[in-house]
């Protein structure tokens, strides 16, 4: 080996990080390309496959009289048929999970002679096929799958539509032993009917012996269309197909003539007979009628007279006991008059002993009178001697001899002293003492002496007067003693007289007392004698009127059984009038029903379809482009990504080799020879690249993406497309980008010479930068802003890199994010601002104008109900020049224009402005506009029934799943030139009754005008849950997206770190710290990761614009909507990705020495 | 002025080269005083770097102790390593290492920005002998321009201990001769302790100490009582 080969391995081995993030980008690249466009073949192919493997038919024809073995052979004798196989068909209904659902029942594909091969052949994924002929195998993708199981039976209804099921298969009830999937139907479409709601719920297959008719129904064709290798998915098929079946229409037309020349012939000379045989029948009924009516007129007129003879009798029963009445009367008077006689004597006696009684009482009243007089009397006599008494003994008599006692003493003393002043007088006089002094003395005593004895006088008079008083006491005394004795004499003599009086009074009213009692007694007698008799005559009347009753009732009974009679013969002539009257309705119906089939036959008619019109059908290739749509934005944004990854990797690695270039120079080296290495280091990187990443993204993503789209097809399992085409592309591209970078790399180096490479290159001189002008701003700056600023527009193909990467990063997530947001709004916006209404009623079609406007009424009566509008809703299909709708459609006739208003909201998309529906012409959804590629004014053609229409389009309505045409009743009529038949109501609940629909819904489907119910909300709840297959698609955008950042940010920062290692150590040196040193760098890394976030803001809106666009479907428009919270998303998961790469840098950061900043410049 | 301001005391560094272990420091043990102005000088691969690295907190040391300013540095943390860097050593390297994309005063606050107690930039600037060009990319300065630049950022921190790294290598030899001109008069006039690298041994009469070094060992460590203005020297 050659050093210079050597030193390429040795550069690889040294040089990892740097080889795996070109590798990195380049395997991201082209895995992601090459997965996805491997996509949307393999979605072809496994339904190409699956198409080819199970015979499915390219041509179907469907006849209204349905085909005979000599069709069968016009059909095969065409040259382009290669097999033919008739078979059988019919939509029934039956009652499955308490609603009515409506049921195709196809027979299973057999071989015959004619096709050698089964056509359309099913695969049976559980159970196994029919064997009994009352067994059934199932649609695998039904919707009642949890109710309905294998071993489960199906019970259909006795009548459809007016037809006998048992006239169409051979059994009502079939046992489900198993259930298939048939290349018929590859989508959960089930296709529509005419009968019920007109909508499918599932199939289920028979075998063909459990047809009843003798015609063929339907036959399945296989052309040689798809033979000598031309694919049944391509342009070309659909092209011999559209050719081929020109010729099928042209021998339809032969046939149909055919068939109006011989069996429409028959048919009609059969309903003539029974026209005649009919109108036979129909006198002779009516002749037996008459004669019933006689006899029961004449029964009537017999028992009118038995009823009159027993009502005499009860009449004269009556009146006897009308008299018996009147003499109780006449007793009843007799008998009170005598009581009160009786009673006026018992008063009278009753005054007497009144009268009596009162003059007693008076007497007694004068006597305690006179008796209480006399006592008062007596008693104050006595009261007042006793005090008198008391005084004269208690106080004048004591007080009056003190007063004397003390009287007499007084006067003794007086007296003494009288004599002991006479004494003393006397002796004095005797002294003979000088005169004058005895004198005086003796005056002095004389004056005494006359004192002493004027009191001695007047004690003896009042001594005196006490004594007299005390005798006047005692007198007084006595003479109140002498009255008290006469006051108790006269008391005594007066009670004596009045209580002899008394005694007399009383005598006589005890007399009267006893008359009292005694008349008492006689008028009691007298009474309860009376009362006595009048109870037995009373008596006697009851038993009268009982016997009466009896003989009333007695009547009655027999009036009753009369009437019985009467009613009963009456019944059976009314009986007898309605079997003959159902009799002869059977055979009208009879009738019609034959005039009917004879209309039916007269104008037969072949129809021919091909694959497109199953369910389904087309959804699947147009499914495949979508995808295939979404995989070319990837390699541009990729591509992009991975060249900028590429340039700045390999200038980096360039530059460092400076020297080694010089040296390699010197020596003589060519200059390819020296680009050689980097032109095999860059393009090893890109294949090995290139090829790991179309393995990992051939292996995983075509199943992810077919596997999703799964959910809404019935496929096999994925058969993968490799495809190699795609792969050599995206590596060649790839490998032309790097190589010519790396070259371009070179180039730049290789024009200097040797000498000047040898030397260290001079660093990148440090710039001013444009911020710097400002000065208010950079002045605030710190060092690490300064720096990371310069730095920032120092390495501009840098700054690109990362802005681009991590704005397509963010746009990544927010497309992803956005596509959900769009697609999760569809149900709240179509069923919450659009279609108001929240169940669908769908009626028995069969029912007559009247009956169904009785219906309304009865709707209108639930107050469960805020709204009611009975409309037309018909499936359809619409065309308009060469834009065909083939999927899901309907036709809305409402039946009253105001209610409509209440139920559905027309108006423009873009401002809301009403859309008005008038007679001028149909409103169209804006989504089948867009199918359609119509304007305002064209004139689009649809089908109403199973004829085409042409209108003009009047508004085109904001709308988001269906599609739908809006009709005026007034348009439909002049249109189709028929009346409008209505066959659903619309109902908007009342607040109430929200939360209670379902019992609404069981109560209504009780009425046997209403084939089934949908509620809307179930709906919503049904379409939220399939969205969640979504998840898948924005989880694989967002990992996409996080490998994306994570390839360039790890770059950025790589490259980063490895051109400023002696920078790094040299602030390390200068004592930063790790995380100063590392914010150092990452401060860059940020101010990109958010400028790119910014960017990257309006590009995921534009990406997610463009993803729902590119995955839109015919039945549904996605609006654009993105909720704020997914741009806040995409924003901080970019930045948190960011935040990743940075941490594992931050150890590869720390690892480097500082000894690295000593060492000298390269 | 301290004695033993720095001081190594056995220290052992050891490089495992595959096979082979190489001694880079092999038992070096001396010291330095404070304020001296000292010289290691031995030929290439003599471990000079090595002692400088060490003592630079740079690198660390397999055995041995290294004390600077009475601190055991041998056995410090990472984190605590990056502080003794940030605060007391003040670090010229022969090839300058400016940032590219920061002034030359920029260039000096990107040191003085983390330090506690620092120098003005301009001032550190002017105290080098740069004044006018203050503005400049390092890529619009000289190489002395840029020592100047270099030496001013690591006096502006106010380190403890300057190590130079063979300051001169990178330089003419009269631009030489004026960075060390600037050193030696930083040393005498400042008291700033000075440990300068260089394996041209004809500067070591400027030095108030010499170190020789020869095969990871200190060989002599002699004082020189009259050291000789740097203008005297010639070589």
């Amino acid at each position: 080996m050659k050093a210079l080969h050597k030193n390429i391995i040795r550069e690889i081995q040294r040089s990892k990080s740097r080889f795996f993030s070109i590798m990195a980008i380049m395997a991201l690249s082209t895995g992601f390309f090459t997965g996805i466009k491997c996509s949307s073949p393999s979605l072809i192919e496994t339904g190409r496959k699956y198409f080819d493997e199970n015979n499915l038919m390219d041509i179907r024809l469907v006849s209204t009289v349905g085909f005979d073995d000599n069709d069968i052979d016009a059909i095969n004798d065409i040259d382009c048929t290669v097999a033919v196989m008739p078979s059988y068909m019919c939509d029934l209904s039956a009652r499955v999970n308490d609603a009515e659902s409506t049921i195709r029942v196809h027979a299973l594909p057999e071989r015959t002679e004619t096709n050698a091969k089964e056509i359309n052949a099913v695969d049976v994924i559980e159970g196994r096929l029919p064997e009994e002929p009352d067994e059934c195998v199932i649609d695998s993708y039904n919707f009642n799958a949890n109710t309905l199981k294998i071993g489960d039976t199906i019970k259909f209804n006795e009548t459809v539509s007016g037809n006998k099921t048992l006239d169409q298969i051979k059994h009502l009830e079939y046992k489900i032993v198993g259930t298939v999937r048939t290349p018929m139907y590859i989508t959960y479409q089930r296709g529509n009917t005419n009968i019920g709601s007109g909508a499918l719920a599932f199939y289920i297959m028979i075998n063909p012996e459990e047809f009843v008719s003798e015609r063929y129904t339907c036959v399945y064709v296989q052309t040689d269309a798809a033979a000598n290798g031309v694919s049944d998915t391509s342009e070309e098929y659909k092209n011999k197909i559209s050719e081929q079946e020109l010729i099928y229409e042209e021998l339809a037309d032969k046939r149909v003539d055919e068939f109006n020349k011989t069996t429409y012939a028959d048919a009609k000379k059969k309903y003539d007979d029974a026209i005649k045989e009919f109108s036979e029948k129909k006198t002779e009924t009516e002749n037996e009628l008459i004669d019933g009516e006689k006899k029961l007129h004449k029964g009537e007129l017999e028992a009118d007279e038995k009823l009159l003879e027993a009502e005499q009798k009860l009449a004269d029963g009556e009146k006897e006991l009308e008299d018996a009445k009147n003499q109780l009367e006449e007793g009843k008077l007799t008998y009170s008059l005598k009581t009160s006689e009786a009673k006026q004597k018992l008063a009278e006696a009753q005054q007497q002993y009144n009268d009596g009684k009162a003059a007693y009482e008076k007497a007694q009243l004068e006597y305690d009178i006179s008796i209480s007089q006399a006592q008062s009397q007596l008693d104050r006599a006595r009261s007042k001697f006793n005090t008198q008494y008391t005084l004269f003994y208690g106080t004048t008599k004591p007080q009056a001899e003190t007063k004397l006692t003390l009287l007499k003493a007084a006067i003794d003393v007086c007296q003494e002293a009288l004599d002991k002043t006479n004494e003393r007088i006397r002796k004095l006089e005797q002294s003979l003492e000088p005169a004058e002094s005895v004198q005086n003395k003796l005056d002095e005593l004389k004056e005494k002496l006359s004192e002493y004895e004027a009191k001695i006088k007047e004690y003896n008079i009042q001594y005196e007067e006490g004594t007299a008083a005390l005798t006047e006491g005692e007198r007084k005394l006595n003479e109140a003693k002498q009255q008290l004795d006469d006051a108790q004499a006269e008391f005594d003599t007066k009670k004596a007289e009045s209580a002899l009086q008394l005694g007399e009074a009383k005598i006589q009213l005890e007399t009267a007392e006893k008359q009292l009692e005694e008349g008492r007694f006689e008028y009691e007698t007298g009474l309860t004698t009376g009362m006595f008799e009048l109870q037995e005559a009373m008596n006697k009347i009851t038993e009268g009127e009982k016997k009466l009753e009896l003989g009333r009732r007695e009547l009655n009974n027999q009036k009753k059984a009369a009437m019985e009679e009467l009613k009963s013969s009456r019944e059976q002539l009314e009986s007898g009038k309605i079997t003959a009257k159902t009799k002869l309705d059977d055979a009208a119906r009879q009738l019609s029903d034959a005039k009917d089939m004879l209309e039916k036959i007269e104008d037969a008619k072949w129809y021919v379809y091909d694959r497109d019109d199953n369910p389904g059908f087309s959804g699947l290739v147009d499914d495949a482009k979508r995808v295939d749509s979404i995989a070319t934005v990837f390699p541009v944004f990729f591509l992009l990504v991975s060249l900028l990854v590429c340039l700045t990797t390999m200038t980096r690695m360039v530059e460092e080799r400076r020297t080694e270039i010089g040296t390699l120079k010197a020596l003589g080296y060519s200059d390819a020879a020296i680009a050689f290495k980097y032109f095999i280091y860059a393009s090893s990187a890109s294949v090995i690249g290139s090829i790991l990443g179309s393995v990992v993204g051939v292996a995983t993503l075509p199943y992810i993406i077919v596997g999703t789209y799964g959910i809404m097809y019935i496929l096999p399992d994925t058969t993968l497309v490799v495809s190699v085409e795609s792969f050599i592309i995206s590596t060649l591209l790839g490998l032309v980008c790097t190589c010519s970078v790396a070259t371009f790399a070179c180039l730049s180096e290789l024009r200097i010479r040797p000498a000047t490479l040898m030397r260290p290159k001079a660093p990148k001189p440090g710039k001013r930068i444009l911020l710097e002008r400002i000065r208010p701003i950079w002045n605030h700056m710190n060092f690490t802003s300064k720096l990371t600023a310069r730095n920032l527009f120092r390495y501009k193909a840098r700054f690109l890199m990362t802005v681009i990467g991590v704005a397509g990063c963010t746009a990544l997530i927010i497309g992803g994010m956005g596509l959900k947001d769009s697609i999760s709004v569809v149900a709240d916006r179509q069923y919450n601002e659009i279609s108001l209404y929240d169940q669908v009623y769908a009626l028995n079609t069969s029912g007559s104008t009247e009956e169904k406007q009785y219906l309304m009424s009865q709707f209108h009566k639930d107050k469960s109900f805020k709204n009611v509008l009975l409309t037309n809703m018909k499936n359809s299909h619409a065309s308009f020049g060469k834009n065909v709708y083939n999927n899901d459609m309907s036709i809305v006739v409402p039946d009253n224009i105001d209610d409509f208003k209440k139920m559905f909201v027309l108006r423009r998309r873009t401002d809301h402005s009403p859309i008005s529906l008038d007679d001028e012409g149909i409103v169209i959804t804006e989504r089948l506009s867009q199918v359609l590629d119509c304007k305002l004014g064209d004139e689009i053609s649809f089908d109403i029934g199973d004829d085409p229409y042409k209108a003009k389009v009047s508004g085109i309505t904001e709308n988001y799943a269906n599609n739908y045409i809006y009709l005026t009743k007034n348009f439909y009529e002049n249109l189709v030139g028929k009346p409008c038949k209505y066959n659903v109501i619309l109902t908007q609940l009342s607040d109430g009754a929200i939360g209670n629909e379902h019992d609404i819904m069981s109560k209504w489907i009780q009425n046997d005008d209403i084939l089934t119910v949908l509620n809307i909300q179930d709906q919503v709840d049904k379409i939220t849950s399939t969205l969640q297959s979504l998840d898948v698609i924005v989880f694989m955008l967002i990992v996409c997206a996080g490998m994306l950042a994570m390839v360039v940010l790890y770059n950025l920062t790589n490259i980063n770190i490895a051109e400023r290692v002696r920078e790094i150590a040299t602030i390390k040196v200068l004592g930063f710290y790790n995380l100063e040193t590392a914010n150092y760098i990452y401060r860059e890394n940020m101010v990109l990761t958010i400028v790119g976030a910014l960017v990257g803001l309006p590009l995921g809106t534009v990406f997610s614009v463009f993803i729902t666009f590119a995955i839109q479907m015919d039945i549904v428009m996605y609006p654009q909507n993105i909720e704020p919270i997914s741009y806040v998303l995409g924003f901080l998961l970019t930045i948190a990705f960011s935040v990743v790469v940075n941490f594992i840098m931050y150890y590869k950061m720390k690892s480097i020495s500082m000894v690295e900043s000593l060492k000298s410049i390269e | 002025m301290q004695k033993d301001f720095v001081k190594f005391e056995n220290v052992y560094k050891r490089y495992k080269m595959g096979e082979v272990t190489i001694n880079a420091a092999n038992g070096v043990t001396f010291s330095v005083d404070e304020g001296e102005f000292a010289v290691v000088v031995g030929l290439s691969g003599a471990g000079k770097t090595t002692v400088l690295n060490i003592l630079g907190g740079i690198d660390s040391c397999d055995e041995g102790r290294i004390i600077v300013g009475g601190r055991d540095i041998s056995h410090l943390s990472e984190r605590d390593l990056a502080s003794y860097r940030r605060f007391d050593i003040g670090f010229v390297f022969q090839f300058y290492n400016l940032i590219p994309n920061l002034t030359a005063k920029e260039n000096v606050e990107l040191a003085t920005q983390i330090c506690r107690d620092s120098l003005d930039a301009e001032l550190a600037l002017q105290s080098v002998g740069l004044t006018d060009r203050i503005n400049n990319f390092p890529a619009q300065l000289s190489g002395g321009e840029q020592q100047r630049v270099s030496i001013a950022r690591a006096l502006a921190k106010k380190p403890k201990l300057l190590l130079c790294d063979e300051p001169t290598g990178a330089l003419d030899y009269t631009t030489g001769k004026s960075i060390l001109k600037l050193l030696q008069n930083k040393c005498r006039e400042d008291g700033m302790t000075v440990i300068l690298i260089t394996h041209n041994s004809a500067i070591t009469p400027m030095a108030n100490r010499v170190i020789n070094m020869r095969s990871g060992v200190v060989i002599s460590n002699v004082l020189n009582p009259e050291p000789v203005p740097i203008e005297q020297i010639e070589w």
